[in-house]
């Protein structure tokens, strides 16, 4: 088994404390370790990016034990997510190959340059998603890394409707759901959009507590 | 921010994604550090297909550096001396370059983002949000 990153001194009260949800990404690619690293992508060195890094955990995995030879990009909303997330990489992995950039979602990234995209979204069903806090101490913070809107979905929605702009060719994204944002029927509605340019299957599923949560993958297969 | 993220990142607002105006973005007034970093030459060399060449051009000069070859370097061997001494020098540009505190503005909508303790910020005023 393989080892989870070290998180430095990091204030859980600011930054997503890796959970269930994390974890399951975690073990997902240890399971597939052998596929991602024998995999050819578009270019000889993959671009990985996360969304909403949070702690940095997951990127720090991956550049730790799964793809040392990747990019490496993460992105957060949450400024004390950006500061901590690299922390996370360079106590764990090499940091030469890692960068953090504040933004929503993938906003600035050139398009259709991601090899490999990460998101572990704010899924949780709620009211409505958080407004963005004006000041670095706001509390609320969190609540980004949580709600996604009625079904959980807001967020997640937004990504799947620009994935086609954000992965390279033949480039892949790993997603997770809860059962309560009916990953399934979101499956069906994404394929329907762009019949045959999608290969999506479900990657791992685990209850976690009362929830139940999966990973997604998205391949991009044509223009 | 590493100088090679500059290589990946364009205005944030979504009317310029179509313009070539919004990439590479223009640094001004930024502050650079230097921090060691491993060199792994083989990284470099992969890392050279990937690069938009005329964009790490413009950016480098933006910070005051004019000595990048105007042509990409092709045939590197990593085991032949001159081929290294160019990786060796890429790896001091893109990836021991750290961007501490600037300004990135771009050139369609001259919108200002701020780098400020060496993250970019591209959160958008609601207005010019996506």
């Amino acid at each position: 088994m393989l080892e989870t990153p070290i998180i430095p001194s990091a204030d859980y009260s600011k930054v997503y404390e890796p959970a269930e949800d994390s974890y399951l990404l975690l073990d997902l690619f240890e399971q597939i370790r052998c596929e991602l690293s024998s995999k050819r992508y578009a270019h000889s060195v993959p671009l990985v990016v996360e969304i909403g890094t949070g702690s940095g955990v997951v990127t720090a995995f991956l550049n730790k034990n799964i793809l040392p030879k990747a990019l490496y990009l993460a992105t957060d909303v949450n400024p004390h997510s950006c500061v901590i997330a690299a922390r996370t990489n360079s106590h764990n992995a090499t940091s030469y190959n890692m960068d953090v950039i504040r933004c929503d979602l993938t906003s600035p990234l050139l398009t259709e340059k991601v090899d490999i995209l990460i998101f572990n979204p704010p899924y949780v069903p709620a009211e409505k998603v958080p407004e963005i806090p004006k000041d670095d101490k706001d509390p609320r913070w969190l609540d980004l890394a949580l709600d996604g809107g009625p079904t959980g979905m807001d967020i997640t929605q937004r990504v799947l409707d620009s994935l086609h702009t954000i992965l390279a060719l033949k480039g892949e994204a790993y997603i997770l759901f809860c059962a309560r944002n009916q990953p399934d029927k979101v499956v069906e509605d994404f394929k329907k959009k762009s019949p045959g340019k999608w290969d999506v299957t479900m990657e791992i599923r685990r209850k976690a507590g009362w929830e139940m949560l999966s990973v997604y993958k998205f391949v991009r297969l044509c223009e | 921010m590493k100088f090679l993220t500059t290589n990946f990142v364009r205005c944030a607002v979504k009317s310029c994604a179509a313009s070539s105006d919004s990439f590479p973005l223009v640094f001004s007034e930024c502050q650079l550090v230097q921090q060691e970093q491993d060199f792994d030459a083989e990284f470099l060399t992969s890392m050279l297909d990937r690069l938009d060449w005329p964009a790490l051009i413009k950016v480098a000069a933006d910070l005051g550096n004019n000595s990048i070859p105007q042509v990409k370097p092709e045939n590197i061997d990593p085991e032949d001396p001159e081929s290294e001494r160019i990786l060796r020098d890429l790896h001091s540009l893109l990836l021991e370059t750290q961007i501490t505190e600037g300004k990135m503005i771009c050139n369609h909508c001259q919108h200002v983002y701020y780098i400020k303790n060496s993250v970019a910020n591209f959160l958008l005023p609601p207005h010019l949000a996506n």
